[in-house]
This record gives structure tokens, sequence and C-alpha cells, in this order.
């Protein structure tokens, strides 16, 4: 699955690490759901796109 | 695992940690009172039976760790580490099995079986971390 969190992290000049501690995981967790190598639950989806104010289709986009 | 923290993986790793000591005491009492008092019967059931339980406080302790972490992503890499225990040690143990049966290969003693799958997860486990890197 895509998705823009690399973009919008960089927009808010957050690091890994500021994303990973607002969302209560781990960097590794950051990097893996932003380089699409892992794709997060529903739940965790929802908390990422209330932390950017976004709906979860406009961060994660099913394309391959 | 080892390289992040976080409360879950802390309780997770003293728990290992006490089950770890716990199996080699109990172990080397359970080997003692066998020597010294040659048990018999229903006490020789018992006390093998109890030295055998901090191995099942370590899978109960492993269950517990995946019931507290909060963190998705290390959850599912554990989950996969002990997949491949798991996976390990059914075919490793299966083809020692058929070696005992076709090519008269020494007996395993089945309480070797949890520490092979212990191993299994230890080696596993950094092998997955690699594919997220």
């Amino acid at each position: 699955m895509k998705n823009r969190l690399r973009v919008l992290r960089a927009e808010r000049e957050w690091s890994q690490a500021d994303l990973a501690k607002q969302l209560e995981v781990s960097r590794q967790s950051v990097n893996a759901i932003e380089t699409g190598k892992f794709d997060p639950s529903l739940p965790l989806a929802f908390k990422l796109a209330r932390l950017f104010g976004m709906r979860i289709e406009e961060i994660f986009s099913d394309e391959s | 695992m080892w390289c992040v923290s976080n409360p879950a993986q802390s309780r997770y790793r003293v728990r290992m940690l006490v089950a770890a000591v716990l199996c080699i005491l109990f172990a080397a009492l359970a080997a003692a009172a066998f020597n010294v008092w040659h048990l018999t019967g229903a006490v020789a059931w018992v006390v093998a039976v109890v030295s055998a339980l901090p191995i099942v406080g370590a899978l109960v302790g492993t269950g517990a760790y995946l019931n507290e972490e909060k963190d998705e992503f290390q959850r599912n890499l554990y989950i996969q580490a002990i997949l491949g225990g798991i996976a390990g040690t059914l075919a490793a143990t299966t083809i020692w099995g058929y070696l005992e049966d076709f090519a008269r290969a020494p007996h395993m003693r089945l309480i070797w079986v949890c520490p092979m799958f212990w191993i299994f997860v230890v080696v596993v486990f950094p092998v997955i971390r690699l594919r997220y890197r």
C-alpha cells in the first residue's frame, strides 16, 4: 500500500522519532509504514489521519 | 525486541530472565532429588512436572508479552519470529524422528524441544528484522 507519510512528516519537519512518539509506537514502526513494508491496522491508520488532520484515503492509497 | 525497548518489552525481558534462572535451578534441584532419593511413583511425576513449570512459564510470559505489546509492528515481528521458531522446531524434530526410525540416529530427548524452539526464535528474529530495514 502506498502512502504519503514521509512527505506529510517532512512538511511538518518531524523526524521519524517525533512521529513515533506521537503515535506511541517505535521509530522502526514508522519507518516500516513509510517504506510500505508494513501496513498499519485501521486503528493506527485512524490515529495517523487524526494527527495529520486528514482522511485516511488522503494518506494511504491502494495503488501498487 | 533487542534493539528497541518499551515497557512491555522490558517486562518480557525480566520474565524471561526469571524463567531462565528458575529453569536452571529447578532442573538442578530435580536432578539432585532423583540422584539422592531415587524418586519413584507419584512423587517422581510431581517433581518432574514441577521441574518443567519454568519452561511453561516462559511460554505464558511470551503470550503475556504479545497481549501487552501496544506497538503492532513490534508484535508482528515477534509473531513472525515465533512462527519461524515453531516451523524450525517442527521441521528439525520431524527430520530427526525419521533419522531415528530409518537411519538409527541417536534418540533425542524431548526436553530439548523447547530450548530448540527458543534457539530458532533467537536466530530467526534478526533475519526478520532485516526485511524491514
